[in-house]
């Protein structure tokens, strides 16, 4: 029954890509698209499949991934359901980093330098918020707080630069926060796979600790898991994926926090097939929001970020109704 | 005209088979040629390239040049496109915003060149140059520079020049007239505030500010130091705005326009040089902000002229200008206009 519902996910996802391969400012037929994809030398259209399509379509689906599984590491680490990157201030130091580049050196660096910016923006918070969390080990409750608290600060922060920045770099900087695949090129997916292929399978090697870990310190410490140290290398793996992710596509909201609830309702919370299903709905969220922004408003190609947020804000609203009973 | 649009296209096409075109297109390429044949070189020798413009300043520029795009972006205000480039640009396909131009339609769009600019593209730079050979230049505000890249991937480079020109002219006009008229009074401290709904922002460079330098306006000493400019929020900055004139850019919007009478009906405005001296103008956003082209730099200066009283004397801009953009002042009151008969 587990084995079906991943092959639905599976075959939901590969069904997304090829859909998604096919609808743009003109909608082309799935055969050119496959013929494109096969004999690029000799199609109309292996530009567009090539180099507009698929990097786009990858880096949402690697980007989603990432998120989401960032998301779930966080929710089993602190054992609260609301975790998500964007509460221990990964995702605000990244906008913090990337929105400083854009209104201090976007005139003079090369925009090629923004991903490293905020990759370094996400993992130095992740430190500093670490650093101030730590007290003889790391306690959940502190670890939040502490990252509530400096994500605010650097969403101050971020919207004084914004204020201090002129309308060209202000308006870029929006865009990025939102989040947006526009523009995805291979590269960027080439780095974003490679990051994903790392940290994946640690996460998946921890699984067995992260169900340990959800029933409490001292039975888990009774289970024989380092506590500690199974507790840092999860942290290490949330924050480098969705640093990556938020490097390479922007502030991309929700993802982390609604992909893994929508995944325990398919499989359970069983670390072990929580993880890999996190990353297909992940994937999958990122991806349709990205399809709606590129052919719901046509010409106009807008930021996934809207939409991610507009699916994931009415779905956040349903968990919590739904949680409310049970309490 | 079709044929010239249509042919660059086939060719290329053709010899590189990885070009993007609709299948179904590929009839009307064959009708094309088809009459190519029949009616001969005569129009190869007079291309009309098709070309992709990915900021507004472009846009400006090539219908300067007597040249429709292919494809443009979605204007700032007034969308999809500014009232003054309506007319020339009637059924131009439109590729989206300006922070993100959808590139596959400009792929199926098939053009000879493509003008973006790197402040606002250059993440795209590579993409764009597979679709065609782009021309990037770094700041979207800077028309003269604009003007000379379009006019160079359309081959219009003589008649840019002459634009060029006209331009120089009117302003060493303007200038003359300007000291003659006001002597000790001359140069004027400027500054340019742009009103929103919960704010106003004055803005020292970009487009208005160096056209304004170049006019021979000085910015007021606080203003030196705050690079692009600044944002007020509240009514107690106002004295940072104290300038012999003040260009204001209003937009008819109801939130707007409350704002600013808020701020106009301040007794700190009313100490403000330029409103003692009856120097506030209220001007177009698009001409003096939005337009970034020849064409909206001389609708700016038309509106400078208008509001010192001077005589327009430059030569009349190229006939291809839409006439609503240089909807010349008056040319009639003008004290301090007779300053021609010095020239």
């Amino acid at each position: 029954m587990i084995a079906g519902r991943f092959t639905l996910l599976v075959l939901a996802l590969v069904a997304s890509v090829a859909l998604s391969l096919c609808l743009g400012s003109f909608a082309t037929s799935p055969g050119a698209v496959w013929h494109a994809l096969l004999a690029p030398a000799d199609s109309d259209i292996a530009f567009i499949v090539w180099e507009l399509r698929l990097p786009r379509i990858a880096l949402a689906v690697t980007v989603g991934a990432a998120l989401a599984v960032a998301g779930a590491l966080l929710q089993a680490l602190v054992r609260n359901p609301l975790a998500s990157p964007d509460v221990i201030g990964v995702t605000s130091g990244a906008a913090f980093a990337a929105v400083a580049f854009l209104a201090l050196a976007g005139s003079t660096l090369s925009v090629a330098w923004l991903p490293l910016a905020a990759l370094s923006g996400a993992l130095a918070s992740a430190l500093v918020v670490f650093a101030l969390a730590w007290r003889n080990g790391l306690s959940p409750i502190r670890l939040v707080l502490v990252g509530i608290g400096f994500a605010a600060a650097a969403s101050a922060g971020t919207t004084l630069l914004i204020v201090l920045s002129d309308d060209t770099a202000a308006m870029t900087a929006y865009v990025w926060l939102t989040g947006s695949l526009y523009a995805a090129q291979w590269p960027a997916v080439g780095q974003m796979t490679l990051w994903l292929a790392a940290v994946l399978p640690v996460s998946l090697g921890l699984a067995r600790h992260m169900d340990a870990l959800a029933l409490g310190d001292g039975v888990a410490t009774g289970l024989g898991v380092a506590v500690l140290r199974s507790r840092l290398v999860l942290l290490g793996c949330s924050v480098a994926l969705a640093g990556a992710a938020v490097a390479f596509a922007g502030g991309l909201s929700f993802v982390g926090l609604i992909a893994p609830h929508l995944a325990a309702r398919l499989v359970g919370r069983s670390a072990a097939r929580l993880v890999p299903a996190s990353a297909l709905v992940g994937a999958m969220i990122v991806l349709h929001a990205d399809l709606l922004g590129r052919v719901a408003f046509l010409p106009k190609d807008l930021p996934a970020g809207i939409f991610v947020a507009g699916i994931g804000a009415p779905f956040f609203v349903y968990l919590l109704f739904r949680t409310r009973p049970t309490r | 005209m079709l044929l010239g649009v249509e042919l660059p296209g086939v060719d290329r096409c053709m010899m590189s088979g990885r070009r993007t075109r609709l299948t179904g297109e590929r009839a009307s390429w064959f009708a094309a040629l088809l009459l190519s044949l029949l009616v001969g070189p005569a129009l190869a020798n007079n291309p009309s390239p098709r070309i992709v413009t990915l900021y507004q300043g472009a846009t400006d520029s090539a219908v300067a040049l007597g040249v429709t795009p292919v494809g443009v972006v979605d204007a700032w205000l007034e969308p999809p496109m500014y009232p003054y480039l309506r007319e020339a640009l009637a059924g131009v396909e439109h590729v989206g915003l300006e922070t993100q131009p959808n590139l596959e339609k400009i792929a199926w769009l098939a053009p000879d060149a493509i003008i973006a600019s790197r402040f606002r593209h250059e993440r795209i730079e590579p993409l764009l140059d597979v679709i065609a050979p782009s021309s990037v230049v770094e700041t979207v505000y800077d028309f003269k520079t604009t003007l000379r890249r379009v006019a160079s991937a359309t081959h219009r480079e003589a008649r840019a020049e002459r634009l060029l020109d006209q331009w120089q002219a009117r302003v060493d006009d303007f200038r003359r007239q300007v000291a003659l008229g006001l002597g000790d009074a001359w140069p004027h401290r400027v500054a340019v505030v742009r009103f929103k709904s919960d704010h106003a922002r004055i803005y020292t460079g970009g487009f208005a500010g160096s056209i304004l330098d170049e006019l021979g306006f000085e910015q007021p000493e606080a203003l030196r130091t705050h690079g692009w400019g600044m944002k007020l929020t509240s009514k107690e900055s106002i004295p940072v705005l104290n300038a012999d004139v003040l260009f204001v850019l209003l937009e008819p919007d109801d939130a707007i326009m409350n704002n600013y009478r808020a701020w106009t009906s301040h007794p700190l405005w009313q100490r403000l040089d330029a409103a003692q001296g009856g120097r506030v103008f209220e001007v177009d956003p698009i001409a003096w902000m939005m337009g970034g082209g020849i064409l909206a730099a001389n609708a700016m200066l038309d509106d400078v002229y208008r509001h010192y009283a001077l005589t327009d004397h430059g030569p009349a801009l190229s006939d291809t200008a839409p006439s609503s953009a240089c909807s010349s002042g008056a040319e009639s009151d003008a004290p301090i206009g007779e300053g021609r008969k010095a020239c």
